[in-house]
């Protein structure tokens, strides 16, 4: 008599364990990480502070894809208003807050007087 | 042991094709016996072994089994019945493909959480007493007919029933493969078990090892004795 | 508990010989799922860490810019407004910023000059500080190879490399040339006294929008943005709720509901007849319904390990190497730039539930009327 039965859920069983293992080497690998990058964003953010940057060197594309917190209104639609997305990261490129008061805006209270 | 009171089933009640299976059957199986159901097509000797062993509830009347109510049960409580007392083998032995035979055997212990060991000795021991040891764990598409029949009762046998319900056990097998079926019946009334059949086969219901016989048509009983 | 793990063992065990009957197909599934959830898991860390990144970084941004805007067109600001501005209570510095871009039509690249705020940093005459992706894409061969640049056809101006920023910077600095004032202004063919844009340092941070107020009217055309505003447009990157991140969070919501819609689409004659079996058999309602959410549990949780397991390695140990060419565009130069690893722990959660909860809760849907039912009625 055998008294060892072959499990299907054995094998399912430890493939979920291993990967709930995986999860958690990941989570352990990115706290263990932090130490590392500390030294890294600091000598980054010294070089901003020194040099006087605002905006990362990701999209340098266009103008208003590689200072995004800088643009103005008018540069996405430089060459054409109709012309909207020239370039693919802008449509991933992130809007500046606000265009400023100097932009095509208008006081309501103005207009009802 | 197993007592039905004027039981009634309906399929489809109320809508256009309602079938009246069973009609005010009343009966009285005894224990440690052999009884077959026997009757044409239609006659409703299929759906009286699905009331005897609480596959399904009647539409009206009463059914208990050793003096307590089974019929009025809500579905868990049939259903812990049905597993404590009935063991089933069907008319296409209903074995489940993709698994070995052992697997199958095991399937009904699956809920009650035994030790996954003890319950293979089990199985393996009833196996081998149906001669199928070696085929443990063979898938159960590449069983013989007769290979399969026995599968299927040693199944129906995993979780020590009192009573095997078959129905007709024999529809697809020769001569020889039934004379060893009938064998099994005996060895099974040898240990205290009751069994009961439906059959068309006379090779059955003439058997000496046949203890009632009951003959069924249209839904009613028509005439009950050995 | 003892007696119900190891029936939910027996039950799952079910469950994987009922899968294993189909392997290709479930694998297949199971391999897609996990597909979609790498895709969206590898988004989710990717942006949350660069968000991180630019946040640590981006607050040694100068306190306040002030643009000057003609026809809601950022152009070149007087010197004398930075005098104002210094004028303010509260102000510790205020002076013009140089900058400006420059087209390189030797490779289609476009750098960043500029001259740095801290004096301790410019070069001196004729030299420049350039960032790690300028090599790269001139093919600068040794480290002391000057640069070149050429405004016109047949204009050449060379800068003698100072110094290579290291690439541990890369994300902020990849593209810039920082040089001196007087080489800017010629380089540029500005005159004097004008700047690019006013930069502010402000003593007391809570003081900012005071100032801001105040400057606002004394320059009532100007535009003015705070650290607080460029750290905010920051936020927006990759955000869920911007441009192509909304596409892919869609199409992810809608690739699940078709998983659970397909589980949840109906049971076959066969799948029926057996659950009538294992009624038969012995097994109840509950048993039936443990056995199903088990094969949506492993399917789902499975693939969910799976892909987000892979989209950790994809993001921070080969550098989200598949984002590459779309964050790039038509960039020439891309900085060569590490993220810190970190885990959202919220956006994971979201993500767990979004795929596991509707796939699990559509295998009960088609099974729950014929597990409940009596098992002869399925049978025959």
């Amino acid at each position: 008599m055998r008294p060892r039965v072959y499990r299907r859920s054995d094998m399912a069983f430890g493939l979920i364990a291993l990967g709930l293992a995986a999860l958690a080497l990941a989570g352990g690998h990115a706290a263990l990480s932090r130490g590392a990058s500390q030294a890294r964003l600091a000598e980054t953010a010294a070089l901003v502070r020194a040099a006087g940057l605002t905006d990362l060197a990701l999209f340098t594309e266009a103008r208003y894809t590689r200072n995004p917190a800088m643009a103005d209104l008018h540069t996405a639609f430089q060459d054409n208003p109709m012309a909207f997305e020239h370039f693919p990261s802008g449509t991933f490129a992130p809007r500046p807050a606000s265009f400023g008061a100097g932009a095509l805006g208008f006081d309501p209270a103005e207009v009802a007087r | 042991m197993i007592c039905l009171e004027t039981v009634t089933k309906l399929y489809n009640e109320g809508r256009p094709g309602e079938v009246r299976a069973l009609n005010e059957v009343s009966l009285e199986i005894a224990r440690d016996a052999v009884t077959v159901f026997k009757g044409p097509s239609g006659s409703g000797k299929t759906t009286l072994l699905s009331i005897v062993g609480c596959m399904t509830r009647p539409t009206s009347g009463r059914v208990s089994v050793d003096g307590h109510m089974v019929s009025g049960l809500p579905e868990k409580f049939l259903t812990a019945e049905r597993r404590s007392t009935f063991g089933f083998v069907f008319q296409r032995f209903n074995l489940i493909r993709g698994l070995t035979v052992l697997e199958n055997v095991m399937l009904p212990a699956a809920p009650l959480a035994g030790d996954p060991r003890k319950v293979a000795e089990a199985a393996l021991a009833r196996l081998a007493g149906l001669g199928l040891a070696d085929k443990a764990d063979t898938p159960v598409e590449h069983l013989s007919g007769g290979e399969t029949q026995r599968a299927a009762i040693a199944r129906a046998l995993i979780n020590d029933a009192k009573v095997l319900i078959a129905d007709e056990p024999t529809a697809n097998l020769d001569t020889e493969l039934t004379h060893r079926f009938l064998d099994i019946v005996d060895e099974l009334r040898g240990e205290g078990r009751t069994v009961i059949m439906t059959s068309h086969d006379p090779r059955i219901w003439e058997s000496a090892l046949v203890n009632d016989v009951v003959e069924m048509q249209d839904g009613r009983v028509t005439g009950a004795g050995a | 508990m003892k007696r119900f793990l190891r029936r939910q063992r027996a039950l799952a065990d079910y469950t994987l010989a009922a899968l294993a009957r189909r392997r290709v197909k479930n694998i297949s599934l199971v391999a897609i799922f996990a597909l979609v959830v790498f895709v969206v898991a590898s988004a989710m860390l990717f942006s949350t860490a660069l968000r991180h990144e630019a946040e640590a970084t981006l607050e040694g941004a100068p306190e306040l810019i002030v643009q000057n805007l003609v026809m809601g067109r950022h152009d070149m600001i007087e010197g004398s407004v930075a005098e104002t501005l210094a004028g303010i209570r509260g102000v510790t510095r205020a002076e013009g910023r140089l900058w400006g871009y420059f087209y390189d039509s030797v490779n289609g690249a476009n750098y960043t000059l500029m001259v740095p705020r801290d004096p301790g940093l410019v070069p001196g005459p004729g030299e420049a500080i350039i960032g790690e992706g300028i090599p790269r894409v001139r093919e600068m061969g040794w480290d002391s190879a000057p640069l070149f640049l050429s405004r016109h056809p047949g204009d050449l101006v060379r800068f003698d490399v100072a110094e290579r920023i290291s690439s541990q910077a890369a994300l902020v600095s990849a593209d810039l040339i920082l040089i001196g004032e007087d080489d800017f202004r010629s380089f540029f063919d500005l005159p004097q006294g004008v700047y690019t844009d006013i930069a502010v340092s402000i003593r007391n941070p809570r003081e900012i929008d005071t100032i801001v107020d105040k400057a606002g009217a004394l320059l009532p055309a100007a535009r003015f943005i705070t650290r607080d505003e460029i750290i905010r447009t920051y936020r927006k990157l990759f955000s869920w709720r911007e441009g192509i991140m909304v596409a892919l969070a869609g199409a992810a919501i809608l690739a699940f509901a078709i998983f659970a819609a397909e589980k949840a689409s109906g049971l076959s004659a066969e799948e029926a007849r057996e659950i009538g079996i294992l009624k038969a058999i012995g097994w109840d309602m509950t048993d039936v319904i443990a056995m199903k959410l088990w094969e949506g549990a492993l399917v789902s949780v499975g693939a969910f390990l799976l892909g987000t397991v892979a989209a950790y390695l994809h993001v921070f140990l080969l550098d989200a190497g598949l984002f590459a060419p779309i964050l790039k565009g038509w960039s020439v130069i891309y900085p060569d730039f590490a993220l810190t690893p970190m885990i959202d722990g919220v956006q994971l959660t979201a993500l767990f539930f979004l795929t596991v909860a509707p796939y699990v809760a559509a295998t009960l849907v088609p099974i729950w009327r014929t597990a409940a039912a009596d098992p002869d009625e399925v049978i025959r």
